[in-house]
């Protein structure tokens, strides 16, 4: 289940980073915030996973794409 | 040529996290238990709560939590400072007024029908569970801090949601609300100084029915200011411009 979870994190960050569409990378930060929020559960410190939960997975998506709105949406190159 | 530049850059970007964790794996040194023993004796006398993290960050090192507050508050007054000068084009016009209009409205691209019907259902028991979270930070998990985000959540919903505007989502009373909360910190923070417990101590003395009063009253003002500031925060950002 670790290893799921983790596997899944890595490949959630890699296509953040990789992806041309800024849009998708948001939402795909915001999948790994949720994933790791699971993880933090796992591993037994809730506390922490309702901070990343709210924080990574909401307010910080809301103002990632507020940014994304005004700014361009497709790397250049 | 790119694609082996590319290769590179991971593989040493690999190999310096790799530097980084490998003390971390190897090493052999028992993980220090002191002060973990020591919380776990001590936390529930000395501060009254049952869950030792709020325990920790709201009892023992309550100073953080006053810092973690001033970073916040110092990051919304920048954000602010940006967002009332990003709309206008000269020094004449007036400044902006933020505030989700309903003349707005159409000209938001973000505002789509099923936004508005999910997000006005969910937002008052996303709300409520933001509450919960907070005022029952002493007990179970959670605290003033991450039940602030969760109601500031709720109100960006219920911003986006609702049809008329409510007091809820007017950036007037949340900036009220919140300069208001960040000085009756202040004033808990100083208070245990008039009454012989330090500063961030007790100034109630121990022997009342409700033992961890000081941290559920500082959980409700660290929420409140939480919530209200990130909640005025998110509302400028969508609805401050005009003609976007």
């Amino acid at each position: 289940m670790t290893f799921l979870l983790l596997s899944m994190i890595l490949a959630l960050g890699s296509f953040a980073l990789l992806s041309k569409d800024l849009l998708h990378s948001v939402i795909a930060l915001s999948a790994l915030s949720m994933l790791s929020a699971l993880m933090f559960t796992i591993l037994k410190a809730p506390d922490v996973a309702i901070t990343e939960a709210a924080v990574g997975a909401g307010v910080s998506t809301i103002i990632f794409v507020w940014a994304i709105r005004h700014t361009r949406r497709r790397s250049k190159d | 040529m790119k694609r082996t530049l590319f290769i590179i850059k991971i593989t040493f970007t690999l190999l310096v996290l790799a530097l980084a964790i490998l003390p971390v794996i190897l090493s052999s040194h028992p993980w220090p238990e002191a002060s973990r023993d020591y919380l776990y004796e001590h936390a529930l006398t000395d501060t009254g709560a049952v869950n030792t993290v709020s325990s920790i960050y709201l009892g023992y090192r309550a100073m953080d939590t006053l810092g973690e507050t001033l970073v916040l508050l110092v990051s919304i007054t920048g954000t602010m400072g940006i967002l009332i000068n990003l709309g206008r084009e000269s020094e004449e016009e007036e400044a902006v007024s933020f505030s989700l209009a309903p003349e707005k409205r159409p000209t938001n691209a973000q505002r789509t029908h099923l936004l508005e019907v999910v997000s006005s259902k969910l937002g008052p028991v996303v709300l409520l569970f933001g509450f919960y979270v907070m005022l029952y930070g002493h007990i179970s998990p959670g605290g003033g801090f991450q039940g602030g985000v969760i109601v500031a959540s709720a109100i960006v919903f219920l911003a986006l949601g609702t049809e008329t505007q409510t007091k809820l989502t007017n950036t007037n009373v949340l900036g009220r609300i919140e300069a208001l909360s960040f000085l009756v910190l202040i004033i808990a923070a100083t208070s245990g100084v008039f009454f012989e417990s330090g500063f961030f101590g007790n100034p109630i003395k121990s022997g009342s029915s409700l033992s961890a009063n000081f941290i559920i009253l500082l959980n409700i003002i660290i929420g409140l200011k939480v919530g209200t500031s990130i909640a005025v925060m998110c509302i400028a950002m969508m609805g401050g411009r005009r003609g976007h």
